[in-house]
């Protein structure tokens, strides 16, 4: 693990990414101390341009698009973070029961996670989010809903193929039961792919909440830079700055987790290593 | 020998056209010589699920519908009743008994004779039966008298003052007797291919793409139509809609085919034109109603600090793009022209308004907790569309200020409409309301206790009881006499502004954005009138 860390160092890129997001942390932490207003204040004159007053302008009903943005960070991370670790916990928790138990266990449960995987993942986000009624809740256990089955099929193809390996055998003769199997030996050793796979998974749950606040289907009463572009949209051949400055946020904070990711996967997959 | 044919034709033509556009209402800067001939394509969103405008009221289907159904009557730019299949009536003194003699020598396109027997059945058995408005409009309305094939007459059990404004294709199409006689008119073929009197006939319906309506050669206003051909349009995304008028390749936009954030745009074209004219009849207005089940909302001084806090003009600005004026109570103010219309009446537009407001609440016995807040409250926002989440997250801010706390929910339109007119559990929402031609048919049943029905959509879901405004509703609906109908409606809306059962925000004022080169296309009905008059220039 310590080597691995040591290798993501070395990679620019990654470290790159990483020194953005720490960015857009700061700013969710330093976003109440800057806009003591929220973001849905009405701080001004609707539609001005970036000013020193309003360093990003203010949208259509006079809000200051730099206290959304900083809002919106907060939301994107909130949300990308906590659906994507729900996925995890749930496809890890589904793959490792089917890769270790095997039979008809497996069967059920891997068939179950395809009829979730060959439902196109947006729809199924929308339909979520319109049964339960928009909320932050709802739209957390919406994208960690269509974001599990990856998981699942990742942690059950480790686990099949760590299972036929000495140690597992050797463990398993030595009498130890099956949850200490998968506690102890099967699931640290697959934890570096589940890692990259999941920090990737942040940025997919993030552009899905945007893309959910875009079609107005995010918590109306939290800010979110989906909700800035859709606002914006109208406006945008009078009022550039209203859908940029959010859509740069999201770009930035995407790539950024994206390029973590990679550096996590070369890092910690041995495969890569040598490359 | 043809080529002179058509020139002294068109030559006769041209004379009487220019009789028409002498009289056209719309005056041009100088006015160019009509010409007959040419497609005219006009764009309407969305597209239309039927075309059976005598059983449904969606706004989208009487801009292709009026071109095709007449109506006893059409309006003026007073909108006072002016002839179209009627040539002429007669009010008993009683108001109980209505004449309507005929115009002679109309035919459907189908080729049968029009008559009275069309009347009798368009009135008794269509719109009685299957008009959405049937029940309020002709609730009267007992039977029709045909003593002659041009001769209608119209038994009333009482008078009903805004039937004779409700009489227009729109409202109240007159269809073929003996193609409906013995059908469902629901299932009726020609629901959605429509055999009508109209200038214009249809020709075919290419789902997804357009309506194509040929000109109907044997129109009864001599002369008419101009057009050879009117394509209605359909293009779901509102930029191409846009760029399709800036293009030259469509010709009309009424209503909300344009995005109103495009509308200015446009209107700096220099080979696109915009009017306001037309929509009289439409008296649109958005509003905030309350749960008056609701302890909070049960006072009227919460009611009406709720109306004080709202600043109106920066609705109009910043939400509705310019195109709309701040409504100061339920009629709006186009109802002027009929009298009907007040601004006498409690105004929240004051200087001090938010001052108030805070008095207000303080009266009520709701004051400021430690953290500021009086109370939080529910909003649930129309689902029709962003300009409502828009309205909504301003009232959010505005309420803010007098100590309201209020939380935005968004739901699908299914769950909101059953949330608020079949549930009631709901503190405010934010619908919009339509008052049409008359008080009676659009305004009523969002005030009168009777119209207090669970289930029925946009009607009193207030839960709002005055006996007075009742009684006053009661007897406008009755009285024959303009001026004292006049009287009553303007003090049932100092009642209304007074009690607040709602919160008026926005007369919504549509635009109508045309080519220049179309002529002659709007009359006091916009785009729920035909456009017979209207021609193309080359």
């Amino acid at each position: 693990m310590r080597a691995g860390l040591r290798r993501f160092a070395r990679n620019r890129m990654a470290l790159a990414g990483a020194f953005v997001i720490f960015c857009v942390v700061l700013l969710t932490v330093t976003a109440p101390f800057l806009f003591p207003q929220g973001a849905f204040s009405l701080a001004g004159q609707p539609l001005q341009p970036p000013s020193l007053r309003f360093p990003l302008g203010t949208d259509a009903l006079g809000r200051d698009v730099a206290a959304g943005v900083a809002e919106g960070a907060r939301t994107s991370l909130l949300i990308g973070i906590s659906a994507a670790l729900s996925a995890v916990l749930f496809g890890a928790a589904v793959g490792g029961v089917a890769g270790y138990y095997r039979g008809p266990i497996d069967l059920l449960l891997m068939r179950m996670t395809e009829f979730f995987q060959t439902i196109p993942a947006f729809l199924l986000a929308m339909l979520l989010v319109v049964i339960l009624s928009p909320s932050l809740l709802s739209v957390i256990i919406a994208i960690a809903a269509v974001s599990w089955p990856g998981i699942a099929r990742l942690v059950r193809g480790e686990f099949v193929a760590l299972g036929g390996r000495e140690f597992i055998l050797a463990s398993a003769g030595l009498g130890a039961s099956g949850p200490r199997i998968i506690f102890r030996h099967l699931l640290p050793n697959c934890l570096s792919s589940i890692i990259a796979v999941g920090s990737l998974l942040v940025a997919t749950a993030i552009l899905l909440e945007t893309g959910l606040a875009f079609l107005g289907l995010g918590d109306p009463n939290i800010m979110s830079w989906g909700l800035q572009i859709s606002a914006g949209r109208v406006s945008l051949r009078s009022a550039w700055w209203v859908c940029t400055f959010p859509g740069i946020a999201i770009l930035l904070t995407v790539l950024s987790i994206n390029l973590i990711g990679d550096g996590l996967n070369e890092a910690l997959n041995p495969r890569l290593r040598e490359r | 020998m043809s080529d002179t044919a058509i020139i002294r034709l068109s030559r006769r033509d041209l004379l009487l056209a220019s009789v028409f556009v002498a009289a056209a209402p719309v005056a041009e800067a100088q006015t160019p010589t009509p010409r007959r001939g040419g497609t005219m394509v006009m764009l309407v969103h969305p597209e239309p699920s039927t075309l059976a405008t005598y059983a449904v009221s969606a706004g989208n289907i009487p801009p292709v519908t009026t071109q095709i159904y007449e109506g006893l009557l059409t309006y003026d730019w007073d909108l006072k009743p002016a002839p179209a299949l009627a040539k002429s009536w007669e009010i008993a003194p009683d108001g109980k008994t209505i004449t309507f003699r005929l115009q002679e020598g109309v035919t459907f396109h189908n080729g049968q004779p029009f008559t009275s027997a069309d009347v009798q059945y368009s009135f008794m058995e269509v719109a009685k039966k299957v008009n959405p408005n049937g029940p309020v409009i002709l609730a009267e309305l007992t039977s029709i008298d045909t003593p002659d094939p041009l001769t209608a007459v119209f038994n009333l059990a009482n008078p009903a003052p805004y039937l004779m404004v409700s009489l227009s294709s729109n409202n109240m199409p007159i269809v073929c007797k003996s193609v409906f006689e013995g059908t469902q008119p629901l299932n009726n073929p020609t629901a959605n291919r429509p055999i009508g009197t109209g200038p214009f006939k249809f020709a075919e319906w290419n789902r997804g793409q357009y309506i194509r309506l040929d000109r109907n050669d044997r129109y009864w206003k001599p002369g008419l139509p101009m057009l050879n051909r009117i394509i209605a349009r359909f293009i779901p995304d509102a930029a191409t809609r846009s760029a399709a008028l800036e293009a030259g390749e469509a010709h009309y936009a009424a209503y909300s085919a344009v995005n109103a954030a495009d509308i200015r745009r446009l209107q700096a074209s220099p080979i696109l034109g915009s009017t306001t004219q037309g929509y009289g009849m439409t008296a649109a207005i958005t509003a905030l109603e309350f749960n008056m089940r609701r302890p909070n909302l049960a006072k009227k001084e919460v009611r009406q600090a709720i109306a004080y806090a709202i600043d109106r003009q920066f609705l109009v600005d910043n939400v509705l793009y310019g195109f709309a004026k701040p409504a100061t109570g339920p009629l709006s103010s186009v109802f002027s022209t009929s009298g009907f219309y007040t601004d006498q009446v409690r105004r929240f537009d004051v200087p001090d308004r938010i001052d108030i407001a805070n008095r207000l609440m303080d009266e009520a016995g709701f004051p400021r907790g430690t953290d500021g807040k009086r109370m939080s409250l529910y909003l649930e926002i129309n689902s029709f569309g962003e300009q409502w989440l828009r309205q909504g997250e301003y009232i959010k801010q505005a309420l803010a200020q007098i100590g309201i706390d209020v939380t935005l929910r968004s739901e699908d339109t299914a769950t909101w409409l059953r949330r608020c007119y079949t549930d009631y559990d709901y503190d405010i929402n934010e619908p919009f309301y339509s008052a049409g031609a008359d008080p009676v048919v659009g305004v009523h049943r969002h005030y009168v206790s009777s119209a207090i029905r669970r289930g029925t959509t946009f009607v009193n879901n207030k839960d709002y009881r005055n006996p007075e405004l009742d009684g006053l509703m009661d007897a406008a609906t009755r009285e024959p006499d303009p001026a004292r109908r006049a009287t009553l409606y303007h003090e049932a809306q100092k009642i209304l502004v007074e009690d607040s059962p709602g919160a008026w925000l926005c007369e919504v004022q549509y635009v109508t954005i045309f080519n220049k080169k179309l002529h002659d296309h709007t009359g006091p009905l916009g785009a729920y009138q035909a456009l017979d008059r209207a021609w193309l220039d080359r």
